[in-house]
Protein backbone atom coordinates (compact mmCIF):
# COMPACT_ATOMS: atom_id res chain seq x y z
CA UNK A 1 0.00 0.00 0.00
CA UNK A 2 1.80 2.93 -1.33
CA UNK A 3 0.45 6.67 0.72
CA UNK A 4 1.80 8.55 -1.84
CA UNK A 5 -1.09 10.76 -2.50
CA UNK A 6 -2.07 11.13 1.33
CA UNK A 7 1.39 12.43 1.57
CA UNK A 8 1.83 14.67 -1.07
CA UNK A 9 -1.64 16.25 0.58
CA UNK A 10 -0.75 16.41 3.69
CA UNK A 11 2.70 17.87 2.77
CA UNK A 12 0.82 20.57 0.63
CA UNK A 13 -1.20 21.88 3.25
CA UNK A 14 1.33 21.70 5.63
CA UNK A 15 3.61 24.29 3.63
CA UNK A 16 0.72 26.50 2.88
CA UNK A 17 -0.65 27.23 6.06
CA UNK A 18 3.01 27.49 7.59
CA UNK A 19 1.88 30.04 10.32
CA UNK A 20 -1.43 28.44 11.54
CA UNK A 21 0.25 25.74 13.72
CA UNK A 22 -1.01 23.14 11.78
CA UNK A 23 0.09 19.78 12.17
CA UNK A 24 -0.99 17.21 8.77
CA UNK A 25 -0.81 13.47 9.82
CA UNK A 26 -1.46 10.25 7.16
CA UNK A 27 -3.08 8.10 9.87
CA UNK A 28 -3.78 5.21 6.85
CA UNK A 29 -4.93 4.87 3.56
CA UNK A 30 -7.02 7.22 2.68
CA UNK A 31 -7.29 9.19 5.73
CA UNK A 32 -5.28 12.41 6.78
CA UNK A 33 -6.20 14.39 10.26
CA UNK A 34 -5.09 17.67 9.91
CA UNK A 35 -4.49 19.82 13.01
CA UNK A 36 -4.64 23.86 13.47
CA UNK A 37 -5.86 26.58 15.33
CA UNK A 38 -9.71 27.51 15.04
CA UNK A 39 -8.97 30.70 13.06
CA UNK A 40 -7.78 28.73 10.32
CA UNK A 41 -10.17 25.92 10.14
CA UNK A 42 -12.64 27.93 7.23
CA UNK A 43 -9.68 28.84 5.21
CA UNK A 44 -8.13 25.62 5.35
CA UNK A 45 -11.26 23.85 4.51
CA UNK A 46 -11.84 26.06 1.66
CA UNK A 47 -8.46 25.43 0.13
CA UNK A 48 -9.15 21.70 0.47
CA UNK A 49 -12.13 22.32 -1.33
CA UNK A 50 -10.65 24.24 -4.53
CA UNK A 51 -7.84 22.25 -4.56
CA UNK A 52 -8.44 18.42 -4.44
CA UNK A 53 -12.20 18.67 -4.39
CA UNK A 54 -12.75 17.79 -0.32
CA UNK A 55 -16.43 19.09 -1.28
CA UNK A 56 -18.46 17.11 1.04
CA UNK A 57 -18.44 17.33 4.34
CA UNK A 58 -19.65 14.19 6.16
CA UNK A 59 -19.40 14.50 9.84
CA UNK A 60 -19.13 17.19 12.43
CA UNK A 61 -18.37 16.16 16.03
CA UNK A 62 -17.35 17.84 18.93
CA UNK A 63 -15.78 15.45 21.82
CA UNK A 64 -15.99 17.35 25.51
CA UNK A 65 -12.54 16.29 26.43
CA UNK A 66 -12.63 16.29 30.46
CA UNK A 67 -8.59 16.29 30.95
CA UNK A 68 -8.02 19.31 28.81
CA UNK A 69 -10.79 21.42 29.63
CA UNK A 70 -11.92 22.04 25.96
CA UNK A 71 -14.37 20.97 23.24
CA UNK A 72 -12.18 18.94 20.27
CA UNK A 73 -14.44 19.90 17.58
CA UNK A 74 -13.68 17.35 14.20
CA UNK A 75 -14.89 18.28 10.56
CA UNK A 76 -14.92 14.43 8.23
CA UNK A 77 -14.56 16.12 4.74
CA UNK A 78 -14.63 13.43 1.94
CA UNK A 79 -13.40 13.99 -1.73
CA UNK A 80 -15.07 12.36 -4.07
CA UNK A 81 -12.54 12.08 -6.93
CA UNK A 82 -9.09 11.56 -4.38
CA UNK A 83 -11.40 9.20 -2.59
CA UNK A 84 -9.54 10.28 0.38
CA UNK A 85 -11.14 11.53 4.03
CA UNK A 86 -9.48 14.42 6.03
CA UNK A 87 -10.21 14.57 9.73
CA UNK A 88 -9.99 18.81 10.32
CA UNK A 89 -9.64 19.14 13.85
CA UNK A 90 -9.35 21.84 16.13
CA UNK A 91 -9.89 22.52 19.65
CA UNK A 92 -11.82 26.07 21.19
CA UNK A 93 -11.97 26.48 25.10
CA UNK A 94 -15.17 24.90 26.99
CA UNK A 95 -16.04 28.45 28.41
CA UNK A 96 -15.95 30.17 24.53
CA UNK A 97 -16.56 27.47 22.62
CA UNK A 98 -16.82 29.24 19.28
CA UNK A 99 -15.65 29.06 15.91
CA UNK A 100 -16.34 29.87 12.38
CA UNK A 101 -19.18 28.00 10.81
CA UNK A 102 -18.49 26.24 7.49
CA UNK A 103 -21.88 26.15 6.02
CA UNK A 104 -21.64 29.40 3.95
CA UNK A 105 -19.14 27.05 2.28
CA UNK A 106 -20.33 23.72 2.38
CA UNK A 107 -24.35 23.30 2.62
CA UNK A 108 -23.54 19.69 3.84
CA UNK A 109 -22.42 20.79 7.03
CA UNK A 110 -25.60 22.73 7.86
CA UNK A 111 -27.48 19.92 9.74
CA UNK A 112 -24.46 18.59 11.57
CA UNK A 113 -23.10 21.92 12.90
CA UNK A 114 -26.67 22.66 14.31
CA UNK A 115 -26.48 18.79 15.74
CA UNK A 116 -23.46 20.13 17.39
CA UNK A 117 -24.00 22.80 18.91
CA UNK A 118 -27.63 21.63 20.19
CA UNK A 119 -26.04 18.91 21.40
CA UNK A 120 -22.41 20.15 22.90
CA UNK A 121 -23.10 23.57 22.92
CA UNK A 122 -20.79 24.71 20.66
CA UNK A 123 -21.80 28.10 18.67
CA UNK A 124 -20.64 28.03 14.87
CA UNK A 125 -20.64 31.88 13.94
CA UNK A 126 -22.35 32.60 10.76
CA UNK A 127 -24.51 29.76 10.42
CA UNK A 128 -27.89 30.50 9.06
CA UNK A 129 -30.16 29.17 11.75
CA UNK A 130 -29.11 27.48 15.08
CA UNK A 131 -32.05 26.54 16.29
CA UNK A 132 -33.42 23.25 17.67
CA UNK A 133 -33.28 20.12 16.12
CA UNK A 134 -33.47 17.15 17.97
CA UNK A 135 -34.54 18.22 21.63
CA UNK A 136 -37.52 19.31 22.49
CA UNK A 137 -38.69 23.07 21.82
CA UNK A 138 -38.95 23.23 25.23
CA UNK A 139 -35.80 21.83 26.37
CA UNK A 140 -33.98 23.18 28.99
CA UNK A 141 -31.61 20.39 30.44
CA UNK A 142 -28.40 22.18 29.17
CA UNK A 143 -25.94 20.26 26.37
CA UNK A 144 -26.75 16.18 26.92
CA UNK A 145 -23.06 15.48 25.37
CA UNK A 146 -21.11 17.32 27.81
CA UNK A 147 -19.44 15.25 30.47
CA UNK A 148 -21.25 17.14 33.08
CA UNK A 149 -24.61 15.90 31.83
CA UNK A 150 -25.51 13.05 34.12
CA UNK A 151 -27.55 9.91 32.95
CA UNK A 152 -30.47 8.95 35.23
CA UNK A 153 -30.27 6.05 37.65
CA UNK B 1 -50.93 35.58 -2.15
CA UNK B 2 -52.07 33.95 1.19
CA UNK B 3 -50.46 30.88 2.95
CA UNK B 4 -51.14 28.51 4.83
CA UNK B 5 -49.21 26.12 7.36
CA UNK B 6 -49.78 22.87 7.18
CA UNK B 7 -48.52 20.43 9.84
CA UNK B 8 -47.41 17.17 8.59
CA UNK B 9 -46.55 14.46 11.34
CA UNK B 10 -45.60 13.82 13.46
CA UNK B 11 -48.30 11.40 13.84
CA UNK B 12 -48.92 10.41 10.14
CA UNK B 13 -50.03 7.14 8.46
CA UNK B 14 -47.79 7.87 5.83
CA UNK B 15 -44.50 9.48 6.97
CA UNK B 16 -44.17 8.01 10.58
CA UNK B 17 -42.44 9.75 13.38
CA UNK B 18 -41.22 13.30 11.97
CA UNK B 19 -42.89 16.39 11.14
CA UNK B 20 -43.20 18.50 8.48
CA UNK B 21 -43.97 21.99 8.52
CA UNK B 22 -45.20 22.86 5.34
CA UNK B 23 -45.90 26.43 3.92
CA UNK B 24 -48.66 25.66 1.61
CA UNK B 25 -50.40 28.31 -1.61
CA UNK B 26 -53.69 25.91 -2.56
CA UNK B 27 -51.77 23.12 -3.67
CA UNK B 28 -48.34 24.15 -4.01
CA UNK B 29 -45.65 23.77 -1.12
CA UNK B 30 -43.93 27.30 -0.55
CA UNK B 31 -41.50 26.13 2.04
CA UNK B 32 -41.14 22.51 3.74
CA UNK B 33 -38.64 22.60 7.05
CA UNK B 34 -38.23 19.09 8.31
CA UNK B 35 -38.54 18.72 12.23
CA UNK B 36 -36.73 15.68 13.51
CA UNK B 37 -36.07 14.53 16.88
CA UNK B 38 -39.20 12.91 17.84
CA UNK B 39 -37.41 9.32 18.28
CA UNK B 40 -34.04 10.72 19.33
CA UNK B 41 -33.01 8.22 22.19
CA UNK B 42 -29.47 9.93 23.09
CA UNK B 43 -27.36 6.79 21.89
CA UNK B 44 -24.54 8.46 21.03
CA UNK B 45 -24.57 9.36 25.28
CA UNK B 46 -25.60 6.63 26.28
CA UNK B 47 -23.00 4.42 24.50
CA UNK B 48 -20.40 6.61 26.84
CA UNK B 49 -22.18 4.39 29.52
CA UNK B 50 -21.57 1.00 28.13
CA UNK B 51 -18.95 -1.04 27.20
CA UNK B 52 -17.66 -2.08 23.17
CA UNK B 53 -19.72 -5.44 23.72
CA UNK B 54 -22.50 -3.72 25.46
CA UNK B 55 -22.56 -0.95 22.14
CA UNK B 56 -23.36 -3.37 19.57
CA UNK B 57 -27.29 -3.96 20.43
CA UNK B 58 -27.69 -0.44 20.98
CA UNK B 59 -26.15 0.88 17.59
CA UNK B 60 -27.88 -1.53 16.09
CA UNK B 61 -30.86 0.38 17.23
CA UNK B 62 -30.42 3.55 15.05
CA UNK B 63 -31.62 1.19 12.18
CA UNK B 64 -33.36 -1.65 13.32
CA UNK B 65 -34.06 -3.24 9.40
CA UNK B 66 -30.71 -2.63 8.75
CA UNK B 67 -28.43 -4.28 11.67
CA UNK B 68 -26.06 -5.98 10.31
CA UNK B 69 -24.91 -3.11 8.23
CA UNK B 70 -25.05 -0.43 10.97
CA UNK B 71 -23.32 -3.13 13.39
CA UNK B 72 -20.73 -3.53 10.82
CA UNK B 73 -19.98 -0.23 10.62
CA UNK B 74 -18.91 0.36 14.41
CA UNK B 75 -17.31 -3.18 15.00
CA UNK B 76 -14.95 -2.00 11.87
CA UNK B 77 -14.51 1.41 14.05
CA UNK B 78 -13.96 -0.58 17.23
CA UNK B 79 -11.04 -3.51 15.02
CA UNK B 80 -9.26 -0.31 13.80
CA UNK B 81 -8.19 1.32 17.31
CA UNK B 82 -7.81 -1.85 18.46
CA UNK B 83 -5.56 -2.92 15.70
CA UNK B 84 -6.84 -5.60 14.79
CA UNK B 85 -7.83 -7.82 11.48
CA UNK B 86 -10.42 -10.05 11.60
CA UNK B 87 -10.22 -13.23 10.20
CA UNK B 88 -10.87 -13.70 6.47
CA UNK B 89 -13.41 -16.41 6.79
CA UNK B 90 -15.36 -13.84 9.06
CA UNK B 91 -15.07 -11.39 6.71
CA UNK B 92 -16.57 -12.97 4.04
CA UNK B 93 -19.47 -13.99 6.45
CA UNK B 94 -19.93 -10.19 7.31
CA UNK B 95 -20.66 -9.44 3.37
CA UNK B 96 -22.98 -12.31 3.17
CA UNK B 97 -25.25 -11.12 6.23
CA UNK B 98 -24.35 -7.37 5.27
CA UNK B 99 -25.87 -7.91 1.29
CA UNK B 100 -28.80 -9.82 2.86
CA UNK B 101 -30.17 -7.14 5.17
CA UNK B 102 -29.62 -4.71 2.05
CA UNK B 103 -32.34 -7.15 0.47
CA UNK B 104 -33.84 -7.23 3.70
CA UNK B 105 -34.01 -3.59 4.07
CA UNK B 106 -34.77 -2.49 0.46
CA UNK B 107 -38.07 -4.71 0.56
CA UNK B 108 -39.21 -2.97 3.52
CA UNK B 109 -38.69 0.28 1.77
CA UNK B 110 -40.69 -1.42 -1.20
CA UNK B 111 -43.39 -2.53 0.56
CA UNK B 112 -43.78 0.86 2.38
CA UNK B 113 -43.49 2.97 -1.21
CA UNK B 114 -46.42 0.89 -2.31
CA UNK B 115 -48.15 2.36 0.52
CA UNK B 116 -47.17 5.64 -0.70
CA UNK B 117 -48.30 5.30 -4.20
CA UNK B 118 -51.39 3.12 -3.71
CA UNK B 119 -50.52 -0.09 -4.56
CA UNK B 120 -51.64 -2.35 -2.19
CA UNK B 121 -50.41 -5.39 -3.83
CA UNK B 122 -47.12 -4.29 -3.66
CA UNK B 123 -47.23 -4.16 0.28
CA UNK B 124 -48.04 -7.67 0.32
CA UNK B 125 -45.16 -9.17 -2.05
CA UNK B 126 -41.76 -7.50 -0.56
CA UNK B 127 -43.16 -8.16 2.92
CA UNK B 128 -43.68 -11.59 1.87
CA UNK B 129 -40.34 -12.10 0.67
CA UNK B 130 -38.54 -10.53 3.27
CA UNK B 131 -39.86 -12.99 5.79
CA UNK B 132 -37.38 -15.84 3.45
CA UNK B 133 -34.57 -13.48 4.39
CA UNK B 134 -35.69 -13.12 7.87
CA UNK B 135 -36.00 -16.98 8.54
CA UNK B 136 -31.78 -17.06 7.08
CA UNK B 137 -31.07 -14.73 9.49
CA UNK B 138 -32.54 -15.90 12.05
CA UNK B 139 -31.23 -19.59 11.33
CA UNK B 140 -27.69 -17.99 11.84
CA UNK B 141 -27.90 -15.31 14.64
CA UNK B 142 -31.10 -16.76 16.54
CA UNK B 143 -32.89 -13.25 16.15
CA UNK B 144 -35.54 -11.75 13.37
CA UNK B 145 -34.55 -8.15 13.60
CA UNK B 146 -31.79 -7.00 15.61
CA UNK B 147 -28.39 -9.64 15.57
CA UNK B 148 -26.06 -8.63 17.92
CA UNK B 149 -23.81 -11.00 15.24
CA UNK B 150 -20.96 -9.59 14.42
CA UNK B 151 -18.47 -8.12 17.24
CA UNK B 152 -14.85 -7.05 16.94
CA UNK B 153 -12.68 -9.28 16.14
CA UNK B 154 -14.91 -11.05 13.83
CA UNK B 155 -19.01 -12.77 13.71
CA UNK B 156 -20.23 -13.93 16.67
CA UNK B 157 -20.42 -17.99 15.59
CA UNK B 158 -19.58 -19.55 12.07
CA UNK B 159 -22.63 -20.14 10.06
CA UNK B 160 -25.02 -23.37 10.29
CA UNK B 161 -24.43 -26.22 8.20
CA UNK B 162 -27.44 -25.83 6.21
CA UNK B 163 -27.16 -22.07 5.42
CA UNK B 164 -25.49 -22.23 2.19
CA UNK B 165 -27.65 -24.57 0.50
CA UNK B 166 -30.67 -22.84 1.92
CA UNK B 167 -29.66 -19.31 0.89
CA UNK B 168 -28.88 -20.35 -2.39
CA UNK B 169 -32.19 -21.77 -3.14
CA UNK B 170 -33.76 -18.47 -1.75
CA UNK B 171 -31.98 -16.12 -3.47
CA UNK B 172 -32.60 -18.81 -6.68
CA UNK B 173 -36.54 -17.80 -5.97
CA UNK B 174 -36.20 -14.23 -5.46
CA UNK B 175 -34.33 -13.54 -8.40
CA UNK B 176 -37.39 -14.89 -10.30
CA UNK B 177 -39.21 -12.73 -8.07
CA UNK B 178 -37.42 -9.69 -9.01
CA UNK B 179 -38.33 -10.14 -12.44
CA UNK B 180 -41.92 -10.52 -11.36
CA UNK B 181 -41.27 -6.96 -9.26
CA UNK B 182 -39.98 -4.97 -12.50
CA UNK B 183 -42.59 -5.95 -14.51
CA UNK B 184 -45.75 -5.93 -12.38
CA UNK B 185 -44.34 -2.14 -10.45
CA UNK B 186 -41.77 -0.87 -12.41
CA UNK B 187 -43.25 -1.19 -16.14
CA UNK B 188 -46.71 -0.27 -14.42
CA UNK B 189 -48.36 2.52 -15.45
CA UNK B 190 -49.69 3.56 -12.58
CA UNK B 191 -46.72 3.31 -10.61
CA UNK B 192 -44.70 5.47 -13.55
CA UNK B 193 -47.69 8.11 -13.28
CA UNK B 194 -46.93 8.29 -9.83
CA UNK B 195 -43.43 8.80 -9.52
CA UNK B 196 -41.76 9.42 -13.04
CA UNK B 197 -40.94 13.23 -13.22
CA UNK B 198 -41.72 14.07 -9.42
CA UNK B 199 -38.84 15.06 -6.72
CA UNK B 200 -36.14 15.94 -9.27
CA UNK B 201 -32.98 15.95 -7.61
CA UNK B 202 -30.07 17.00 -9.63
CA UNK B 203 -26.79 15.85 -9.65
CA UNK B 204 -25.16 19.32 -8.13
CA UNK B 205 -27.62 19.87 -5.52
CA UNK B 206 -27.37 15.92 -4.36
CA UNK B 207 -23.82 16.04 -3.86
CA UNK B 208 -23.59 19.47 -2.31
CA UNK B 209 -26.37 18.76 0.08
CA UNK B 210 -24.90 15.39 1.33
CA UNK B 211 -27.36 13.09 -0.25
CA UNK B 212 -26.31 9.29 0.22
CA UNK B 213 -27.24 5.86 -0.77
CA UNK B 214 -29.66 4.93 -3.46
CA UNK B 215 -31.02 8.54 -3.07
CA UNK B 216 -27.77 9.98 -4.78
CA UNK B 217 -27.09 7.42 -7.26
CA UNK B 218 -30.78 8.25 -8.53
CA UNK B 219 -29.17 11.19 -9.36
CA UNK B 220 -26.57 9.97 -11.44
CA UNK B 221 -23.64 9.91 -8.93
CA UNK B 222 -21.32 6.50 -8.74
CA UNK B 223 -20.49 6.64 -5.37
CA UNK B 224 -20.77 3.49 -2.97
CA UNK B 225 -18.32 2.98 -0.01
CA UNK B 226 -18.24 -0.40 -1.57
CA UNK B 227 -16.51 0.59 -4.36
CA UNK B 228 -14.32 3.86 -2.89
CA UNK B 229 -12.93 2.06 0.04
CA UNK B 230 -13.72 -1.43 0.14
CA UNK B 231 -14.23 -2.78 3.51
CA UNK B 232 -14.95 -6.33 4.89
CA UNK B 233 -14.08 -8.51 1.56
CA UNK B 234 -15.72 -6.53 -0.65
CA UNK B 235 -12.25 -6.20 -2.59
CA UNK B 236 -12.98 -9.76 -3.45
CA UNK B 237 -15.80 -9.56 -4.99
CA UNK B 238 -17.29 -8.33 -7.83
CA UNK B 239 -20.23 -6.10 -8.51
CA UNK B 240 -21.49 -3.14 -10.18
CA UNK B 241 -22.18 0.26 -8.97
CA UNK B 242 -26.27 0.91 -10.87
CA UNK B 243 -26.61 5.14 -11.22
CA UNK B 244 -29.40 6.47 -13.06
CA UNK B 245 -29.44 10.22 -14.47
CA UNK B 246 -33.16 11.31 -14.07
CA UNK B 247 -32.91 12.05 -10.47
CA UNK B 248 -36.69 11.34 -10.19
CA UNK B 249 -38.24 9.14 -7.33
CA UNK B 250 -38.52 6.77 -9.90
CA UNK B 251 -34.58 6.33 -10.75
CA UNK B 252 -34.61 6.03 -6.82
CA UNK B 253 -36.61 3.47 -7.10
CA UNK B 254 -35.08 1.35 -9.96
CA UNK B 255 -31.54 2.29 -8.77
CA UNK B 256 -33.18 -0.10 -5.62
CA UNK B 257 -34.12 -3.01 -7.00
CA UNK B 258 -30.93 -3.00 -9.45
CA UNK B 259 -28.96 -3.26 -5.93
CA UNK B 260 -31.17 -6.05 -4.82
CA UNK B 261 -29.90 -8.03 -8.24
CA UNK B 262 -26.44 -6.65 -7.14
CA UNK B 263 -27.16 -8.20 -3.53
CA UNK B 264 -27.34 -11.63 -4.95
CA UNK B 265 -25.00 -11.77 -7.41
CA UNK B 266 -22.55 -10.65 -4.57
CA UNK B 267 -24.08 -13.54 -2.71
CA UNK B 268 -23.23 -16.41 -4.46
CA UNK B 269 -19.92 -15.10 -4.83
CA UNK B 270 -19.02 -14.84 -1.13
CA UNK B 271 -20.89 -18.39 -0.85
CA UNK B 272 -18.48 -19.80 -3.55
CA UNK B 273 -15.53 -17.97 -2.34
CA UNK B 274 -15.73 -19.01 1.18
CA UNK B 275 -12.72 -20.15 2.93
CA UNK B 276 -12.58 -22.79 5.73
CA UNK B 277 -10.64 -21.38 9.26
CA UNK B 278 -11.26 -19.58 12.11
CA UNK B 279 -14.56 -16.82 12.48
CA UNK B 280 -13.08 -14.77 15.32
CA UNK B 281 -10.25 -13.96 17.23
CA UNK B 282 -9.95 -12.56 20.62
CA UNK B 283 -9.85 -9.32 21.79
CA UNK B 284 -8.97 -7.11 24.74
CA UNK B 285 -12.27 -5.08 26.62
CA UNK B 286 -10.53 -1.99 27.06
CA UNK B 287 -9.46 -0.31 24.10
CA UNK B 288 -6.19 1.71 23.33
CA UNK B 289 -5.58 5.45 23.07
CA UNK B 290 -6.67 6.22 19.81
CA UNK B 291 -9.37 7.19 17.24
CA UNK B 292 -11.17 5.94 13.67
CA UNK B 293 -13.89 6.57 11.54
CA UNK B 294 -15.18 3.97 9.45
CA UNK B 295 -17.71 3.83 6.78
CA UNK B 296 -20.22 1.34 5.57
CA UNK B 297 -22.81 1.11 2.84
CA UNK B 298 -25.61 0.60 4.75
CA UNK B 299 -29.64 0.15 2.59
CA UNK B 300 -29.92 4.01 2.97
CA UNK B 301 -26.11 4.76 2.16
CA UNK B 302 -23.27 6.12 3.99
CA UNK B 303 -23.01 5.36 6.91
CA UNK B 304 -19.98 6.88 9.09
CA UNK B 305 -18.88 5.86 12.45
CA UNK B 306 -16.33 7.93 14.46
CA UNK B 307 -14.91 6.01 17.62
CA UNK B 308 -12.38 8.01 19.74
CA UNK B 309 -11.27 6.34 22.59
CA UNK B 310 -8.91 7.54 25.71
CA UNK B 311 -7.92 4.01 26.84
CA UNK B 312 -10.64 2.91 29.20
CA UNK B 313 -13.92 0.24 28.91
CA UNK B 314 -16.37 2.59 27.42
CA UNK B 315 -15.46 4.79 24.42
CA UNK B 316 -14.97 8.60 25.24
CA UNK B 317 -16.90 9.39 22.16
CA UNK B 318 -19.39 7.64 19.61
CA UNK B 319 -20.76 9.92 16.57
CA UNK B 320 -22.96 8.17 14.37
CA UNK B 321 -23.29 9.88 10.98
CA UNK B 322 -26.43 8.47 9.60
CA UNK B 323 -27.49 8.87 6.09
CA UNK B 324 -31.27 9.30 6.94
CA UNK B 325 -29.98 12.41 8.69
CA UNK B 326 -28.15 13.36 5.44
CA UNK B 327 -30.95 12.63 3.11
CA UNK B 328 -33.86 14.48 5.47
CA UNK B 329 -32.03 17.73 5.71
CA UNK B 330 -32.51 17.71 1.67
CA UNK B 331 -35.66 17.33 1.86
CA UNK B 332 -36.63 20.80 2.91
CA UNK B 333 -34.81 21.84 -0.69
CA UNK B 334 -36.92 18.89 -2.53
CA UNK B 335 -40.24 19.57 -1.43
CA UNK B 336 -40.25 23.02 -2.41
CA UNK B 337 -42.62 23.84 -5.32
CA UNK B 338 -44.15 20.76 -5.45
CA UNK B 339 -47.86 19.47 -4.76
CA UNK B 340 -48.83 18.45 -1.50
CA UNK B 341 -50.45 15.20 -2.41
CA UNK B 342 -46.37 14.57 -3.67
CA UNK B 343 -45.36 14.61 -0.22
CA UNK B 344 -45.69 10.84 0.50
CA UNK B 345 -43.82 9.47 -2.95
CA UNK B 346 -41.17 11.85 -2.22
CA UNK B 347 -40.65 11.33 0.94
CA UNK B 348 -40.35 7.35 0.88
CA UNK B 349 -38.53 7.88 -2.65
CA UNK B 350 -35.69 8.66 0.25
CA UNK B 351 -36.27 5.93 2.22
CA UNK B 352 -35.99 7.85 4.84
CA UNK B 353 -35.71 5.89 8.21
CA UNK B 354 -36.91 8.68 10.96
CA UNK B 355 -34.60 6.34 13.93
CA UNK B 356 -31.75 6.52 11.94
CA UNK B 357 -32.22 10.59 11.49
CA UNK B 358 -32.89 10.83 14.97
CA UNK B 359 -30.35 8.40 16.57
Amino acid sequence: MSLEVEAMIAKEIEAKFQGASIEAKVQRKRRITIEAGKEWIRDIANYMKERFDFALVISVSAIDLIREKQFAVVYHLWSPSYRILIALRTKVPKDSAELLSLTPLFESANWHEKEAHELCGVKFDGHPDLGRLLLPEDWSGGFPLRKEFKLLE
Amino acid sequence: MSTIRLNWGPQHPITGHLRFILDIDGDIIIRATPDIGYTHRGIEKLAEHRNYVQIIPLVERICNVDSFNVSLGYVSAVEEVLGIEPPVRARFIRVIMAELNRIMSHLYWFAIFGVAAGLFTLIMWPIADRELFIDLAEMVTGSRVTYTYFTPGGVYADLPEEFSKRTLKTLDYFEKRLKDYETIFLHNKLYQMRTVDVGILSFNDALERGVAGPSLRGSGAKIDVRQDEPYAAYDEVEFEVPAEKSGDSYARAKIRLSEMKQSIFIVRQALRQLPPGPVRVKVPSAVPEGEAYTRVESGRGELGCYLVSDGRTQPERLKLSTPSFRNVSALAHMLTGVKVADVPIIYHSMDIWPLDADR
